[in-house]
């Protein structure tokens, strides 16, 4: 197996699957990380991993060899998955605010979690909080807010990938940001 | 003027323009409710960074490779000739549906004869129909057996590899026949059943009964079993003399 990701990119152009077979298997947990996080669905996070390194398989003769392959095989990730959410944008799910705070106020802190910011941080109560926040966000909050928060990418930016108009994007950033205050909130107290 | 939280969730993102940033920074510094309210939102995203990110199951990268490569396989073979024309691929289709005809024909013959003049499209219906009917019915059979497999440490899987990596095959070919017009239940039936049949196929002859576990759980989720049997029955029932074809 080759060693470095340039290495296998080379072998892979000239038609070593097994090369390319070495990209994916480096390459393919990110992406569906990346994946679930956005869509929320393991499902559509695999078939988000099978298009990408197929996108990734058709453009290897447009990779520059200094460029690095995980950076570029991430950004046809993020593009594959929002492909996926456009064509699924009329199959919003996700809660209500008034659900959410009733959800945040059902689990009150234990004394057991301490005030250390760094315990609290890694407890996997506040980690659960955060996977089952991320499950309640719409479709599109999930994606605005994962483009945001994770991927650093601007308002405008998230607004022209989305098809949303600017305000629409903005608003769907705050009604994240806003659901995970409500559910975590309680459990990062200030000092 | 206080910061509301959709401020400061813009000043934490650098999401204001230049003078705006500058108010709002300094604002923060200066009120204590503010600076106490922008804390806590800190804190909240960085529990949120905190989070690891989805992890997929264990042997992840295996299933992945497995489903992918006769796709990069047929691209290889393929590729330029598909990509040149989309006429190509329009008859590669027509062809795979006709070679499925010919091992039907037979029993198709006396059907039509008896209904007279059936048309060219009702007749590829029917075939197709019988076609998916029989696939839906042999990969109910191998869940049905992967589903009720287990109870020693480890499982043989030899034979149901054997059988999943026909099935997969036959799989894309179904979905890729049912085009136009199909029953998103039959396009969204045939993805979920793939991949577990993939997994089967991608599997080692001899599975540890918790990887045996993971595959039946998977088939449980999706209710799979009880959906192809459900599938199947309709087909059947779309089959039979009198029953109005429409295109599926």
């Amino acid at each position: 197996m080759p060693h470095t990701d340039a290495a296998a990119v080379a072998l892979a152009r000239d038609g070593d699957s097994e090369a390319f077979r070495a990209l994916v298997e480096r390459h393919s947990r990110a992406v569906f990380g990346l994946a679930q996080r956005m869509t929320g669905s393991p499902q559509d996070a695999e078939d988000v991993v099978q298009e990408t390194f197929l996108r990734a398989y058709k453009q290897l003769g447009r990779f520059e060899s200094r460029a690095n392959f995980g950076t570029w095989v991430h950004r046809i990730a993020v593009n594959c998955t929002i492909d996926l959410i456009r064509s699924r944008a009329n199959r919003e799910t996700g809660h209500e605010p008034d659900d959410l705070e009733q959800f945040g106020a059902a689990i009150e802190p234990t004394d057991a979690m301490g005030t250390s910011p760094e315990r609290l941080m890694l407890s996997s109560e506040v980690q659960q909080r955060v996977q089952a926040a991320m499950a309640s966000l719409s479709r599109m909050e999930r994606a605005a807010f994962t483009l945001r928060h994770f991927e650093g990418e601007s308002i405008e930016e998230i607004s022209r990938a989305l098809g949303l108009k600017t305000n629409a994007a903005k608003h769907s950033v705050f009604r994240a940001v806003k659901k995970m205050r409500v559910a975590l909130e309680p459990f990062v107290a200030v000092d | 003027m206080h910061l509301n939280e959709d401020d400061l969730v813009l000043h934490y993102y650098g999401e204001m323009d230049g003078d705006a940033e500058t108010r709002a920074a300094s604002h923060i510094a200066a009120c204590g409710a503010c600076h106490a309210s922008y804390t806590r939102l800190q804190r909240v995203l960085a529990a949120v960074d905190a989070a690891p990110a989805p992890e997929p199951a264990p042997g992840f990268e295996r299933i992945v490779w497995a489903r992918l490569e006769p796709k990069l396989r047929r691209r290889r073979s393929w590729g330029s000739w598909l990509i040149a024309s989309p006429a190509h691929l329009a008859w590669a289709a027509t062809v795979l549906l006709l070679v499925g005809a010919s091992f039907v024909a037979g029993r198709l013959y006396r059907g039509v004869d008896d209904r007279g003049a059936a048309s060219a499209e009702q007749i590829r219906e029917r075939i197709l129909l019988v076609d998916l009917g029989d696939h839906l019915d042999r990969s109910q059979m191998i869940l049905v057996e992967i589903a009720s497999a287990g109870g020693d440490d480890s499982v043989d899987l030899t034979f149901e590899r054997a059988r999943a990596e026909q099935l997969v095959q036959d799989n894309r070919l179904y979905r890729q026949t049912a085009m136009t017009g199909v029953d998103p239940r039959i396009t969204d039936l045939l993805d979920d059943l793939e991949r577990v049949l993939v997994e089967v196929a991608a599997a080692p002859a001899e599975v540890p009964a918790s990887d045996l576990n993971d595959v039946q759980r998977r088939i449980d989720a999706r209710d799979l079993v009880f959906k192809l049997r459900v599938l199947s029955a309709e087909l059947r029932e779309r089959q039979k003399p009198g029953h109005k074809t429409t295109t599926m």
